[in-house]
């Protein structure tokens, strides 16, 4: 039974399709994603593998601890660049020569841009070279310091977006955090979540359309007569329906994760798996105290159960409306509907869009978000909510699925 | 073992689609004739289980088959008036799944895939897509389908919708040949698909059962008298609209007429033994089935 209603899906010219469909995804995301360059000393922009490995190498004599004498290095070096003529020149080759220099330093002087900015929602990137050595010692003090800044500000800031208790929270996340950090080249891991999101969300409606006519598609063949007929058309038959769907959106999600995955690692190298996510400027706010190899695994974790439920509630509304027309659609109506509500000036609506399936599938975008939410008296960020709550909702939605088909 | 129908109804809304209809069915091959609308279908979809009726009960040797579930379903066979299979399956893999749903083993499943298949005559064309079959070859393929399980109770509506008369025939052939040691119920608005092979047929009008009996009982039953004539050709619009005309024969200059009728429609009228025909004739005041099979 199980392997039948697999082929069932497969065996459709839009099963077949979709298959298609996936493997160009697939090979769209990994050519995006390997997508980089290198700025030789000519300053000419060299590409393909072997500028990965070039950068990679560069950028490895930079790893270790980012303590102060590091920093104040990096500083130095960056300062010293921003003074050379090819750098105030405005010949842009010349332009180009000088940040071929500052390669090695690049993430390094993200962080520094950061951790120096103006206040804590702006970020200049010229704001590097106007340090001084001496400002090494602040780096990471500045980081809690913006923080506070931001949440005691009534005018821009956060000042009413958090409650009292949300706001200790936030500030104690942020002192508790281990310092100083292990730095690593992590560009594999960055141009991974970089295109991940993208890969997860066309999967995902992909899966929607190919689960979508699992349960719906004996009404429309009017094949159901025959399968409800039948001794197991109410038990067995109905069940397997449901763990084909699963299979299916769980085989094809771990492929798609795992070719590209193994693919982008393969291309920049798995460097930085244990640095934590402030270790990337992308991740310097971030209040989660995570390394990047645990961020990856939240993030494919999280795609999985993201497309679990989503397919989970594809099924059941196809079952329940004995249509794919409407359950078809779940997918799309899930992943836009916060690009419209999102913008909405509405704490509740905020709230809710804060813990919205899609955010699964870019777990990496939702560990940088500032959404939190308290529980007698206990905060928690968005992350592991969203875990729990719809990994509760997809167990849910099994039995769901199996009693709205076999009635 | 027997299927017992106590009261058995169905509605919607205000229309009884079944109404009280009672019975008992043992082996053997059950004719339920009606015209469209009858209520036959509703009928043979609360004897597989896939509607409840709104009143009575249907048993299967004393127990409710609601409560039996799939231990009743196991026993049952059942070809669907719009019977449609999945296209991209060949011949060989739908009666696979079907099989698996039906509970069989692998290895019964293919032997009796084996079996159906040659009885069917869908043997050469075993790895071919559903989708490619003739409508004929469907409706046999949707036959297998229902033998599949050997089942105990075979229920078929309308097994002949959309068959040529060729079709038709092979068709009652096939199930003779399969009705032996089984309840097998098969639906029909076309008298020649139950009149030889029926041991008992069961008139279904407005969701009732308005007579039942042998093919000899029900035309012995008749309460009117069939009639053969000869009339003028100007004459045949009259004899259509004043009686229940069975067949129009046109000849050189005049018509014969088959009349079911209480008196003789012309002097030189002579009497004749009733068939099914007439029956279903007088009972639905229209035709039985399609134009082919009368003419």
């Amino acid at each position: 039974m199980f392997c039948y209603e697999i082929k069932k899906v497969f065996a459709r010219t839009g099963g077949k399709a979709a298959l298609l469909l996936l493997a160009l995804t697939l090979v769209i995301g990994c050519w995006m994603a390997a997508d980089t360059y290198y700025v030789n000393e000519n300053g000419d922009n060299e590409y393909g593998f072997t500028a990965v490995r070039k950068l990679r190498a560069l950028q490895k004599e930079w790893s270790g601890a980012l303590d102060e004498e590091k920093l104040r290095l990096a500083i130095e070096k960056i300062t010293a660049i921003a003074a050379t003529p090819q750098a105030q020149s405005q010949d842009v080759r010349e332009n180009n020569i000088a940040f071929g220099w500052g390669q090695a330093t690049y993430g390094i002087r993200k962080l520094l841009n950061d951790a120096f900015a103006v206040d804590f929602q702006t970020n200049d990137y010229y704001r590097a070279q106007s340090l001084t050595p001496d400002d090494a010692k602040n780096f990471y003090p500045n980081r809690v310091s913006l923080l506070k800044e931001w949440l005691a500000d009534e005018q821009g800031g956060a000042y009413y977006r958090y409650s009292d208790a949300e706001k200790a929270y936030l500030i104690r996340q942020y002192e508790t955090l281990a310092t100083p950090f292990y730095y690593d080249y992590t560009d594999g891991w960055l141009r991974l979540f970089d295109w991940y999101p993208w890969i997860a969300m066309i999967t995902v409606m992909v899966l929607g359309y190919l689960v979508s006519g699992i349960f719906a598609g004996e009404y429309q063949l009017r094949t159901d007569a025959v399968f409800f007929a039948a001794r197991y058309g109410r038990d067995k038959a109905v069940a397997a329906k449901g763990w084909a769907g699963f299979t299916i959106v769980t085989g094809i999600y771990w492929i798609m994760v795992l070719l590209y995955s193994a693919f982008v690692l393969t291309w920049y190298g798995a460097d930085g798996m244990a640095c934590p996510v402030q270790a990337t400027s992308y991740g310097w706010k971030c209040f989660y105290h995570i390394t990047i190899g645990q961020e990856y695994a939240m993030e494919v974790f999280g795609g999985y159960v993201g497309c679990l439920f989503i397919s989970g509630l594809v099924m059941f509304l196809s079952a329940r409306g004995r249509s794919a027309v409407v359950a078809v659609l779940v997918p799309f109506v899930i992943i836009f509907l916060r690009s419209f509500l999102g913008q909405a000036d509405s704490r509740i609506v905020g709230e809710i869009m804060g813990l919205w399936p899609d955010l699964l599938l870019q777990m990496h975008e939702t560990l940088a978000y500032f959404n939190l939410y308290e529980s007698g008296g206990k905060v928690v960020g968005a992350a592991p909510v969203l875990f729990v709550l719809y990994g509760v909702l997809t167990a849910a939605l099994v039995p769901a699925i199996y009693n709205a088909y076999r009635k | 073992m027997e299927l017992r129908l106590t009261e058995v109804t169905k509605s919607f809304r205000d229309v009884n689609a079944v109404d009280h209809v009672s019975g008992t069915l043992g082996n053997g091959v059950y004719g339920l004739l009606g015209v469209n609308g009858a209520g036959k279908t509703t009928l043979m979809r609360i004897l597989c289980t896939l509607i409840k009726p709104t009143a009575g009960e249907v048993t299967w040797d004393g127990q409710d088959i609601f409560s039996l579930g799939g231990e009743y379903r196991k026993l049952l066979g059942y070809l669907p008036q719009e019977f449609g299979c999945y296209p991209d399956f060949t011949v060989q893999d739908y009666l696979y799944y079907i099989s698996s749903i039906k509970g069989l083993r692998p290895v019964t499943a293919k032997r009796r895939t084996d079996v159906l298949l040659e009885q069917v005559g869908l043997s050469q064309v075993r790895h071919k897509k559903m989708k490619k079959l003739s409508g004929g070859m469907k409706r046999r393929a949707g036959i297998a389908q229902a033998m599949l399980n050997d089942p105990r109770i075979l229920i078929l509506d309308e097994p002949t919708a959309g068959l040529d008369p060729k079709e038709r025939i092979r068709f009652r052939n096939l199930l003779s040949e399969l009705a032996q040691d089984r309840i097998v119920l098969l639906s029909t608005h076309i008298v020649s698909d139950v009149e030889y092979i029926a041991g008992e047929i069961m008139l279904m009008k407005d969701g009732r059962i308005v007579l039942s009996g042998t093919p000899e009982e029900l035309t012995a039953a008749m309460p009117e008298t069939v009639w053969n004539c000869t009339a003028a050709p100007n004459r045949i619009g009259a004899y259509l609209r004043d009686y229940k005309v069975a067949n129009v024969r046109n000849l050189r200059g005049s018509a014969q007429l088959r009349i079911v009728s209480d008196e003789a429609p012309t002097p030189d009228a002579t009497a004749d033994i009733p068939t099914l025909e007439d029956v279903f004739l007088y009972y639905f005041g229209e035709k039985a089935g399609e134009e082919d099979v009368l003419l």
